[in-house]
């Protein structure tokens, strides 16, 4: 069964895969003959115009976008945190979801097969694809950065993984909300606007300090880019957090498939 | 005694308020073949996805093999062949790959058998199973419930699509099956298809089976259509004290349940002209109940 499992994303995989990957390679491409000083002086005179809550938004008050390797800390894993958790939030509500959808369940679960088997098949399939998406950012990343100029390996290293924090919860948390769910229609929806309001949440938290608290509504704080790109280091309590969201909506989900109606 | 294969007991299944079975309790035993017979929306499909878990059941129990059942357990699913009503395979894969892909869950090559089904149905392997049509879906369907040899088969109108050349070879397929001992739950809103090869037929209406009976006892039970053909049809009709299928200019038919004797006797009394009695359809049996 798995490996149909394989067989059957690896589509989307390579598709979402394909528009991140080509979109850093124009970037790498271009980058060098875009930046120069001039243009960096430029740049830096219009970011002192914006205020100082929307270059957070971006990391830009950290960062100086006159590198490569700049501009990936700041608006690149803006990026690759969005599409990552787009294909983790998509993957996560449709892979149990498509077999109602396609009402090819009822052929399924006449198979010798626990219901508890085909969740632990989908989900092996659908994190070796969201983990192999990370991975392979990262390695594009680092050889393209390494042809590009210098750059802090371990601060990238690190920044690589960040990614990992919020796919897991987030395709954990749709896949749990698609047990209550019978059609992809509906619940790809939900996982598109999910993404974009933890987004959203995550960036209003850091517009001010009054409204900080919210960043806790947001499974993007786990990511936690600005504290790996300052103090080059991962919060172990992000790890624990990211680690034990995912693990009790994975039960949750294995839970509520076992009793739901599939037909 | 006989081993009994499949038991409900008072079997319930209400969608929120809605009801879909009501207390279906029926028994099968080994090497029967049992016609599921009701029009749609009786609960037919309701009462089979119930029996193999696919939803849950909110009242009742469901016995196989004399354990209660644990649809969730793939042992028991090992021993069950089952064909849904609307099936819907994986379209991207073609029927070989289908055929392999199946086996996987068995840890078993059912080669011999394979080709003996799809020999006798005719099957294409090489197709696609999105480009195949509703009859060859069926067929793949059928090779798919029986291919592991299981010990009981529950299929949910299995020849809708099939064409009648096709019905008889599934029917002979099924009958072979019936001698190797294997139970068989066949559901289907045409008595007539399933009269001629089931012993036993539960009639369900409403969700609730309203009679169950042997297909001999009932064809031998039920009543014979007489048509009469008289100018003293007043007298007749209050005479006779049976029931009026239908009246008009040429005549009435009645539905006679005396025995022949006993209306020889009646009859006698009267001045008829044409007299035909002709045994009672199935079909028309059929719709009796569900009046």
């Amino acid at each position: 069964m798995i490996k149909r499992e394989f067989r059957v994303n690896f589509k989307s995989f390579i598709i979402w895969l394909s528009i991140i990957l080509v979109m850093f390679l124009v970037v790498f491409l271009v980058y060098p003959y875009i930046i120069t000083d001039d243009t960096v002086k430029n740049m830096d005179e219009l970011m002192k115009v914006f205020p100082e809550e929307v270059l957070k938004t971006f990391n830009m008050d950290m960062e100086s976008v006159s590198t490569a390797y700049g501009w990936l800390k700041t608006e690149g894993f803006m990026f690759v945190l969005l599409i990552v958790g787009f294909y983790s939030s998509i993957t996560g509500g449709t892979v149990l979801l498509k077999e109602e959808n396609d009402k090819t369940i009822e052929y399924l679960c006449s198979l010798p097969i626990k219901r508890s088997k085909i969740v632990t098949n989908k989900i092996a399939a659908s994190l070796t694809y969201i983990i192999s998406m990370i991975l392979i950012l990262g390695v594009f990343n680092y050889i393209a950065l390494i042809l590009s100029g210098d750059f802090d390996q371990k601060q990238f290293i690190l920044l690589s993984i960040t990614p990992v924090f919020i796919a897991l919860p987030l395709f954990a948390l749709n896949m749990f909300i698609s047990t209550f769910m019978h059609k992809t229609r509906k619940t790809v929806g939900i996982c598109l606007g999910m993404v974009f309001v933890f987004y959203l949440l995550n960036v209003l938290s850091e517009l001010s300090s009054n409204v900080e608290y919210i960043k806790y509504l947001s499974v993007y704080t786990l990511a936690d880019v600005r504290n790996v790109i300052s103090n080059v280091a991962i919060n172990p309590l992000n790890v624990i957090i990211s680690l034990l969201l995912t693990a009790l909506l994975l039960i949750g989900t294995y839970i509520r498939y076992n009793k739901k109606e599939l037909v | 005694m006989a081993e009994e294969m499949i038991r409900l007991q008072n079997l319930k299944k209400y969608y929120g308020k809605t009801r879909g079975i009501e207390n279906v309790s029926l028994t099968i035993n080994k090497g029967e073949i049992y016609g599921f017979i009701g029009p749609n929306g009786a609960g037919k499909s309701t009462t089979i996805r119930t029996i193999m878990g696919l939803i849950s059941k909110t009242g009742g129990k469901v016995y196989i093999k004399g354990k209660e059942a644990d649809p969730n357990d793939p042992e028991l699913k090992r021993i069950i062949g089952y064909l849904p009503g609307e099936l819907n395979l994986y379209g991207e894969m073609t029927v070989k790959q289908l055929f392999c892909y199946h086996q996987s869950f068995y840890e078993k090559d059912f080669g011999e058998r394979l080709l003996y089904l799809t020999e006798a149905l005719k099957i294409d392997e090489s197709k696609k199973i999105e480009d195949l049509s509703l009859g060859n879906l069926k067929k793949v369907g059928i090779v798919l419930a029986l291919m592991h040899e299981p010990e009981i088969l529950i299929l949910d109108e299995p020849t809708s699509g099939l064409d009648p050349i096709m019905q008889n070879t599934f029917h002979d397929i099924l009958l072979k099956e019936k001698e190797r001992g294997v139970t068989i739950l066949y559901s289907s809103h045409i008595l007539s298809e399933v009269s001629n090869l089931c012993e036993r037929i539960g009639f369900i209406k409403d969700g609730t089976i309203i009679n169950e009976d042997y297909i001999e006892k009932i064809k031998k039970e039920n009543y014979s259509y007489l048509k009469i053909v008289s100018n003293d049809i007043k007298r007749i009709k209050n005479g006779l004290g049976l029931k009026v299928y239908k009246e008009d200019q040429n005549g009435i038919v009645f539905i006679n349940d005396l025995e022949p004797n006993s209306l020889v006797q009646k009859l006698a009394e009267y001045d008829i002209k044409q007299l035909f009695i002709e045994e009672i359809p199935l079909e028309d049996l059929f719709l009796n109940y569900y009046k």
